[in-house]
């Protein structure tokens, strides 16, 4: 029997690193989240709008927060504007 | 007897597998992005309709405007190709493959296992199977077999005596010698349209009008010398690949990949400290197409960064974003004939590194050890920024 030295072929598939998680967030009229994961928020340190991907059919629309929850956790959460929906994103 | 079995157009029969209803239409193989607009070679409609091999692209469809253009599959057709090969050394030929679609292999070693010439030849064109129409010329001399594997029909078993050679040779066309076109121009300005008028001429005079390359020609058209047939070294067949989550065309991506799975093909435990003589560097495009470029490194090397600085360049050769990358250690030599460092500096560590991170793939499984890849760190897009690689080293 002959093995098939095919087999010392791999193929790995990379996966995306800081991948957006969907996120519970409760928001404030003006669109500025006030609760994040059940976590009030206590301070809102930052905020920025990212618009990329314009020329493709999946455009890139997010509104970004960094929060800063009573808990003392740090966290950047962002409003998908295309699709809909909240998400945490690390590495932002 | 030397043996040539030929598929002629093997790169379009490799293409239309994919899509087996266009080798019934008039269809070519496109040219390659970047190159010359000439067509690859044709569907036996397209003959039919007019359209010849290496014909201008602009012309061949004024000639035929229903003419299908096939993108060339490279991949698929070194794929196709090696299983070819593979199958006739199987059957116990030692093979010489000279290009895709054409490989030679001496028949005295088989000849009693088969029971005889013909017998062999049948056994290598079933070897090759039924799809691909091959056919298989014998000689003597290397050239003489080729030039009857290329006068003979599909599925077809042409074998030519040493005594017949000088007859056989005479009235095929001089497009079988390897010639730059301009010499096939001069060649037919004189007149010399057929081997055997070229074989009729003095060597001497033909090396002076047309220099070493003419005198070649002219050996060969008398018949070739005699060289034995060397079988191949079969290939490493060692091979890394990366898919990507979208395709990238950004060449700094790209590099930054080659750059991850050159370190980790080179960190397989099957290349056991050899070096790489011969590495190739393949995508699978967007369009569905692929690209593959080979590469002989001047110095056998195990050095990733020597690896990647060779292969990147040609990188920018490529013609659609990637899907797929994959690198394949082609050639490499023995492990001995270099000094190494009787102790690498840091091999305490890495050994210990690498002793623990085996033990966590032993308890979590295949894939679950990564390196962070940065591959667009300028991006807005966070995500788009880094990959994490499986690395199973």
């Amino acid at each position: 029997m002959v093995t098939d030295s095919r087999d010392a072929r791999a193929v790995r598939t990379a996966g995306r690193l800081n991948e957006p998680r969907p996120a519970r967030v409760e928001s404030n009229f003006d669109g500025t989240p006030w609760q994040v994961n059940h976590g009030a928020v206590a301070i809102l340190r930052e905020e920025w709008r990212v618009l990329d991907r314009w020329w493709t059919e999946e455009p890139v629309v997010r509104r970004y927060f960094e929060v800063v929850l009573e808990t003392g956790e740090n966290t950047v959460v962002f409003h998908d504007s295309t699709g809909g929906g909240w998400f945490t994103q690390r590495g932002a | 007897m030397i043996a040539c079995l030929s598929i002629p157009g093997f790169e379009l029969k490799a293409a239309l597998r994919a899509r087996p209803s266009l080798s019934l239409r008039p269809a070519a193989l496109a040219p390659e992005a970047g190159r010359e607009p000439l067509l690859g070679p044709v569907t036996a409609a397209a003959e039919a309709a007019g359209v010849r091999p290496r014909m201008r692209l602009g012309e061949a469809l004024a000639t035929c405007p229903q003419l299908v253009l096939v993108d060339p599959d490279p991949a698929a057709a070194e794929l196709a190709w090696e299983e070819i090969v593979r199958s006739l050394e199987d059957a116990g030929f030692s093979v010489d493959a000279a290009g895709l679609g054409i490989a030679y292999f001496e028949t005295r070693g088989v000849e009693r296992l088969y029971g005889g010439l013909e017998p062999a030849l049948k056994r290598a064109l079933a070897a090759a199977g039924t799809h691909w129409d091959a056919r298989i010329g014998a000689a003597g001399r290397r050239f003489a077999a080729l030039a009857a594997a290329s006068v003979a029909k599909p599925g077809q078993l042409l074998v030519v005596r040493d005594d017949e050679v000088g007859q056989f040779l005479a009235p095929l066309p001089l497009t079988l010698l390897p010639l730059e076109r301009q010499r096939y121009d001069e060649l037919e300005a004189l007149g010399v349209r057929k081997l055997g008028q070229l074989a009729g001429l003095p060597g001497g005079a033909v090396a002076e009008r047309l220099g070493p390359d003419g005198r070649r020609a002219w050996s060969l058209a008398r018949g070739g010398t005699a060289a034995r047939v060397r079988g191949r070294r079969p290939p490493a067949e060692l091979a890394e690949s990366l898919e990507f989550p979208e395709a990238i065309g950004n060449e700094l991506t790209l590099r930054r990949a080659l750059g991850a799975i050159v370190e980790t093909a080179l960190a397989r435990p099957e290349r056991r400290d050899r070096f790489v003589r011969k590495v190739a560097l393949g995508a699978r495009l967007v369009g569905g197409g692929s690209w593959r470029r080979t590469l002989t490194l001047r110095e056998p090397s195990a050095d990733a960064d020597r690896i990647r600085v060779a292969l990147a360049p040609r990188l920018a050769e490529l013609p659609a974003p990637v899907l797929e990358l994959r690198l394949e250690l082609v050639e490499l030599t023995e492990p001995a004939g270099r000094q190494l460092e009787l102790l690498a500096a840091g091999a305490e560590d890495r050994s210990r590194l690498s002793e623990g991170l085996r033990q966590v793939r032993a308890s979590t499984g295949s894939g679950s050890v990564c390196t962070v890849v940065e591959v667009a760190p300028w991006s807005r897009i966070p995500e788009t920024r880094a990959l994490f690689v499986p690395r199973d080293d």
